[in-house]
């Protein structure tokens, strides 16, 4: 039996249903990785069906393929750039116009596909009933109907995708047609760039330079600056007859198709009551309710992650303390003993109680709420808030958990759709005090100076997110963004593919986090056995002892901080030989030191988070930002407090 | 084609009460910036002539909650200002 090796592509507005059809089709092979050279996330997954081998790759949920974010254009280029065999388009039913928009534009790549109508049990109960057939023959590609949490149609819908492969390409895709006046001048902007060489299709390459694709325009312009001066006249022409931009006129235009299609297809009966979905939005969004509603889910939320994540946390520290101690009798205490007990198992150990007791339950609940249609609603009602920290109400959920802890928070940066509002959400939420910062702070400063301190501590941290927050806003580069996101009706999420979801990708996060945290401990432990830490304390002098006014062993308290931030003060006691810190500190020193711990830089962990979030760049950036910004606030903050006791 | 502007009123988005529908006529773009803007807003769906329904805005002059082609849209008031549509006798 020949093996037939096969790429199919998933691609979809979000929310349609898309990753539960992943997970179904591929199991549990899969992998989740970022898009080279990007952060897009990038999920893949190995199918064997009838012989095929089939590999599949979920292209992110979007709207549209222009170059608004970056999902759109990786998932273009990747259509067009490595040509899967099929790419199966998954559809809500239960919205067509919408979801057919971007069907149509999938079209226009002209490469082979087919509809995987899904959701069409929730079309049913809306009262929507849809003519496959009929939409089959509209769109002239094959349509299967499914719904992908049940398993149902499933079958028939690779049936179909191979049955479809297998037959020989049209030499001529069909494609629907825009009015006369866009028409002709698309035809005339095809005879311009047919022999150009480029991986999109010609019509495709004419449609984008008359909807003023920036990508496109900018290549064809090195290629042949002229076309683009001819694109510049015949836009205006149409932005004459149609007395709109000609962007506008096109997607207009494209919309009007969609929904035709739509009509067509579907016929519209009473709806079978939802009540429940329907009066859950109402409530959820109501002006008091609402927010009831959301602050006693964040309770909920926290007190369990955190509940669930110390246990467990103390738990694993436990067992792992066990395992050193026998390791430390097993391989004596000469230099290697100590490197692998004291610095590798410190920095398994390091890892594991942050990754699996606060990660795991982060991510459950993350994708729990995003998939029931909750974060939406937070969002809606937080917008306003976040606009005072120059972002929007999507960001709200990422900076909240940054409270518990920094890594899960950046992790959840990810659910922000440009480039740029990604990079400021995990910038402000790496500012935010973690539960190990606070440690340092009700620790430090609480316990000795009281807790109006430690209060107003907190206070200086929000404020200074707000002022840097904003001079991110201003100086970041890019467009600023409106929210603007769909409202999905409320669903039970499918658990299986939540699991999944949460499995595979705290395996990504412990793979790019584990060799930077035991790396990390290795060092630092082989830097106290060669007895480097004294030498540092002196090079450091400088800038602790007279910058900041601390004792010179601060600056090694703080290097061990980037391992666990409460390592800060634990070493602070160790290396001082008291944790009568009263003794041996004068309160500004309290004050300066846990000002400097609360900023300086995002703990190993998060700095991994930040890398898989934003890519190595901006998180040494923001890493090393922040330790300047720490140090020059501190000795600030050490001359203020100076000149008025 | 001789355009009929009588009896329409041309507001902000942001100017109809819960409830109300309107006409999209057109959307406010500043120079230069603002292009992602109005292609966010035209591929979800808010084209000019397409008819939009406000179902409520979000407290403390937060988003709105509209209602564009059969789904449930949340839109940041900043862009709904620029948004303008036509209410009145169509």
């Amino acid at each position: 039996m020949k093996t037939n090796k096969l790429l199919f592509a998933l691609a979809g507005n979000a929310n349609v249903g898309k990753s539960v059809l992943f997970n179904y089709l591929t199991g549990l092979h899969q992998h989740i990785g970022n898009w080279p050279g990007k952060t897009v996330e990038r999920a893949e997954g190995t199918l064997h069906y009838k012989g095929c081998t089939i590999d599949i790759v979920d292209l992110p949920g979007i709207y549209s393929l222009s170059t608004y974010s970056l999902e759109e254009l990786v998932s273009r280029k990747y259509i067009a750039v490595n040509r899967p065999d099929l790419v199966i388009n998954v559809v809500d039913a239960s919205v067509l116009e919408r979801n057919l928009f971007f069907t149509l534009q999938l079209i226009e790549l002209e490469i082979p596909m087919i509809v995987a109508l899904n959701q069409m049990d929730i079309a049913k109960k809306k009262g929507i009933q849809i003519d496959v057939k009929k939409l089959e023959k509209l769109l002239g590609i094959p349509v299967m109907p499914t719904v992908a949490v049940k398993g149902v149609g499933i079958d028939r819908l690779l049936e179909k995708a191979i049955e479809t492969v297998k037959k020989k390409p049209p030499r001529k895709y069909a494609h629907f047609r825009y009015g006369k006046e866009i028409e002709e001048r698309i035809n005339t902007l095809i005879e311009m760039v047919r022999n150009l060489p480029f991986v999109y299709p010609e019509r495709y390459l004419a449609i984008k330079l008359l909807e003023g694709d920036e990508e496109i325009e900018r290549e064809v312009r090195r290629r042949d600056p002229k076309i683009v001066s001819a694109v510049d006249r015949l836009v205006e022409e149409i932005r004459n007859i149609h007395e709109h931009t000609c962007s506008a006129a096109i997607v207009s235009e494209r919309y009007e198709v969609a929904g035709c299609i739509a009509r067509k297809a579907q016929k519209l009966v009473s709806p079978i009551k939802t009540p429940w979905a329907e009066r859950l939005h109402n409530l959820t969004t109501h002006k008091i309710t609402g927010y009831a509603v959301l602050a006693f889910l964040l309770l909920a939320v926290f007190y369990s992650i955190f509940t669930f994540g110390d246990y467990t946390s103390r738990l694993l520290s436990d067992s792992f303390r066990s395992l050193e101690q026998l390791l430390t009798d097993l391989l004596g205490t000469g230099i290697w003993g100590q490197l692998i007990s004291g610095g590798l198992v410190q920095g398994i150990v390091a890892g594991v109680t942050i990754a699996l007791p606060y990660i795991l339950p982060f991510y459950l609940i993350l994708y729990f709420l995003e998939d029931s249609g909750y974060l939406s609603r937070i969002a809606f009602l937080m917008d306003n808030a976040m606009h005072k920290i120059g972002l929007h109400g999507k960001a709200f959920i990422p900076i909240m958990l940054g409270f518990g802890c920094n890594v899960p928070a950046c992790l959840g940066c990810r659910i922000m759709e440009t480039k740029r509002e990604k990079l400021i959400a995990a910038f402000v939420t790496t500012l935010v005090p973690c539960a190990a910062t606070t440690v340092i702070i009700l620790g430090l400063v609480g316990q000795f100076l009281g807790i109006q301190w430690a209060l107003a501590l907190y206070v200086v941290n929000v404020l200074i997110i707000l002022a840097l927050g904003r001079i991110a806003f201003r100086f970041v580069p890019g467009e600023p963004t409106a929210l603007i996101m769909e409202m999905h009706d409320y669903r039970w999420p499918h658990i299986r593919t939540i699991l999944k979801q949460t499995w595979f990708r705290l395996v990504e996060f412990i793979k790019i986090a584990f060799p930077l945290i035991i790396v990390g401990s290795l060092v630092l432990k082989l830097a106290e056995i060669l007895g480097w830490l004294e030498p540092i304390s002196s090079v450091l002098s400088p800038l602790t002892v007279m910058w900041l006014g601390l004792p010179a062993t601060a600056g090694v308290a703080l290097i061990f901080g980037v391992l666990r931030k409460e390592l800060t003060l634990i070493m602070l006691g160790t290396l001082l030989g008291t944790t009568n810190f009263a003794q041996v500190l004068t309160p500004i020193q309290m004050i300066v030191f846990t000002l400097v711990a609360m900023f300086y830089i995002p703990c190993i962990a998060t700095i991994a988070a930040l890398i898989r979030e934003l890519g190595w760049r901006k998180a040494i950036f923001i890493a090393a930002f922040e330790i300047l910004f720490a140090i020059t606030l501190g000795g600030i903050a050490f001359r203020l407090l100076t000149l008025t006791v | 084609m001789e355009k009929r502007k009588t009896a329409k009123i041309e507001v902000p988005l942001t100017a109809l009460r819960a409830g109300e529908t309107g006409t999209v006529t057109s959307t406010k773009v500043d120079n230069g910036r603002g292009r992602i803007f109005e292609k966010r807003l035209l591929d979800m769906g808010l084209t000019p002539g397409t008819r939009v329904t406000v179902v409520k805005s979000a407290p403390f002059h937060g988003p709105l909650e509209i209602l564009v082609r059969g789904s449930r849209l949340a839109l940041g008031r900043g862009m709904a200002k620029r948004i303008l549509v036509e209410t009145g006798n169509v």
